[in-house]
């Protein structure tokens, strides 16, 4: 069953073209990576994806549905939950305040109880009323994990979620996402980390330029001269 | 472990409590032990303590700095003061919900295209607001323009420290049940904090921005009726000057942004010392020195305000965050590739 469905979407910033023209799809509790070289246009497919940016053209449909020009916060309560390339917490609301209110629109009676789960899983019950500002980078991204487990989201978009993050906070990450692809949920990731992609990732999307120029397993995308290119320049050995 | 312990009565320690029980049975007692000139001071000083609070809603809670919010007290002030000329003879009571819903509708209408705006802008869009009310209420003729508007005369003073005591109570107990103990107030924050997060929660930040400062306008309007009713005069100048704007401002911030109680605190502290201030040196303008001394101590001694000084109370940072969003909201005018541009996407920092 497919979950998202983009076809042509382009997203331009004054003259820069930041996403042309891309197409793909993703399987329900399908996990799917996307790679490419800095500014090739991940962030801002996210961003598109999730209804934080409007694309100039092309379609995007969830379930089905389009949702292109769909306000966020609908797109948010239709099953969408993400992480952001720089964490963006609620700075002054206490680890436990932040996790009640990624829930405010949705299963509140159970909220509480909810929190205190998450926050055992992420092992960051020591800190559940400190203020998120208090954090360390990775606990941030921990916290910002938590949210979407404290939801029922059905697709998922993490955005560096392990970048620069401790072996040992990795491990916790690396959990709530294999808890997510356990409950059924799909899964889109960008990560420059190859070794954790490959470990996670059914299927990889490679982009350069604003645009896909491979997408397979791993192995296969990993092999493409394209993407050696992408990634090394023109150089030759 | 509770929603919030550091809110709420079960929250204070003994001392606490009790420090709690003696100010409210003073509060209560005061007029039947207190001269009139305590009894005038404990008025204002109750009546700036509401009126902080609702500064604080919009910009503690909800994280927009409002330069405007002098409109909506002299809306209820004209309000109440235009529905008791003889020609309508309106009962006092029954016009305090009139300049409410007023003020409110007003939020509801300006706010939709003004908070859209963030940080500077939106503080300058609410300060052409309030001196837009202002033109408005010199020219018209039914607001006496810039003559004013006489009220019937009420001369007990114990009237009118309850009316406000009342009014600012429940004011106060609105807003923590919404604030502090409700949905809405994590929905509010969410949106302070990082309104693209708060957007990928599913909250609909547009509209909770419009119901904070739709709450925010209420209780200004509410306290410039019963002010009307209590100066017995007003005109543009007495209840539509920007001074009142800034007052507000000022108590908020030295009692504690984005806290509960530090509206009151500051405005019991502040309103005293600017009577104590006069009675000294007469009207001065010396007067704004010290403020503007206060204010700076304040930023930098005391950035989480005089409330922090309180045991218990909880480090917090919203003024950072505020001020952040008024740099935020003048840098943001370009937009970048895998950035939200400013319209699509709000100031969100640490």
């Amino acid at each position: 069953m497919t979950v998202l469905e983009v076809s042509a979407v382009r997203r331009t910033f004054g003259g820069l073209v930041a996403v042309q023209g891309i197409d793909f799809t993703i399987g329900a509790g399908e996990v799917v990576g996307f790679i490419g070289p800095n500014g090739s246009g991940k962030s801002t497919l996210f961003n598109l994806l999730t209804g934080v940016l409007k694309p100039d053209s092309g379609n995007i449909r969830l379930f089905g549905e389009d949702i292109v020009g769909r306000p966020t916060h609908l797109i948010a309560r239709a099953g969408v939950a993400r992480t952001f390339q720089i964490p963006m917490l609620f700075w002054n609301m206490t680890l436990l305040e932040n996790l009640l209110a990624a829930t405010v629109e949705e299963n509140w009676s159970t909220a509480q109880s909810r929190a205190e789960q998450v926050l055992e899983l992420l092992e960051l019950q020591h800190m559940t009323h400190h203020q998120a500002r208090d954090l360390s980078g990775g606990q941030q991204r921990l916290l910002e994990m938590g949210r979407i487990l404290m939801r029922d989201p059905k697709v998922v978009f993490l955005d560096e979620v392990a970048a620069g993050v401790h072996p040992r906070l990795r491990e916790i990450i690396l959990t709530a996402i294999r808890k997510l692809r356990g409950q059924g949920v799909s899964i889109c990731v960008i990560e420059h980390d190859m070794e954790l992609t490959q470990s996670i990732c059914d299927r990889m999307i490679v982009m350069d330029a604003g645009k896909v120029i491979a997408e397979g397993p791993f192995e296969t995308v990993t092999a493409d001269p394209t993407v050696m290119k992408a990634y090394l320049g023109d150089i030759t050995l | 472990m509770t929603l919030n312990q550091s809110a709420g009565w079960r929250g204070l320690g003994v001392v606490s409590k009790v420090a709690v029980i003696i100010l409210a049975v003073i509060c209560v007692s005061l007029p039947f032990w207190a001269g009139p000139y305590w009894i005038r001071i404990g008025t204002g000083i109750i009546m700036w303590a509401g009126l902080a609070l609702s500064w604080n809603v919009i910009c503690g809670y909800a994280g927009y700095i409002s330069f405007g919010h002098v409109a909506f007290f002299g809306i209820g002030a004209y309000s109440t003061a235009i529905l008791m000329q003889p020609e309508y003879n309106w009962n006092f009571f029954a016009t305090l919900p009139v300049g409410a819903v007023i003020a409110g509708g007003l939020a509801a209408i300006v706010g939709w295209p003004v908070l859209k705006l963030r940080g500077a802008y939106f503080a300058i869009g609410t300060w052409a607001l309030g001196e837009a009310i202002r033109e408005f209420a010199t020219v018209v003729p039914f607001t006496g323009g810039s003559y004013g508007l006489s009220l019937p005369p009420n001369t007990s003073s114990a009237f009118f420290y309850f009316t406000m005591l009342a009014a600012t109570a429940l004011a106060y107990l609105i807003c923590y049940v919404l604030l502090e103990r409700s949905r809405f107030g994590y929905r509010v924050k969410a949106v302070r904090d990082s309104e693209i997060a708060a957007r990928m929660q599913g909250i609909n930040a547009d509209r909770v921005k419009i119901q904070a400062f739709v709450l925010s306008a209420i209780i200004p309007a509410v306290l410039g009726g019963i002010n009307a009713y209590w100066i017995t005069f007003i005109n543009p100048d007495s209840v539509l000057n920007t001074i009142f704007t800034d007052q507000m401002v000022v108590m908020v911030l030295l009692g504690g942004l984005g806290t509960l109680w530090g509206p009151a605190l500051g405005a019991a502290v502040l309103y005293f010392l600017s009577q104590q201030f006069s009675a000294l040196f007469g009207s001065s303008t010396w007067y704004l020195v010290f403020i503007g001394i206060l204010v700076m101590a304040v930023v930098l001694v005391l950035p989480n305000g005089l409330v922090s000084l309180l045991p218990g109370a909880r480090k917090r940072g919203v003024l950072n965050q505020v001020i952040g969003g008024v740099v935020g909201g003048i840098h943001q005018t370009k937009p970048s590739a895998g950035a939200a541009t400013p319209k699509e996407a709000r100031h969100d920092s640490p």
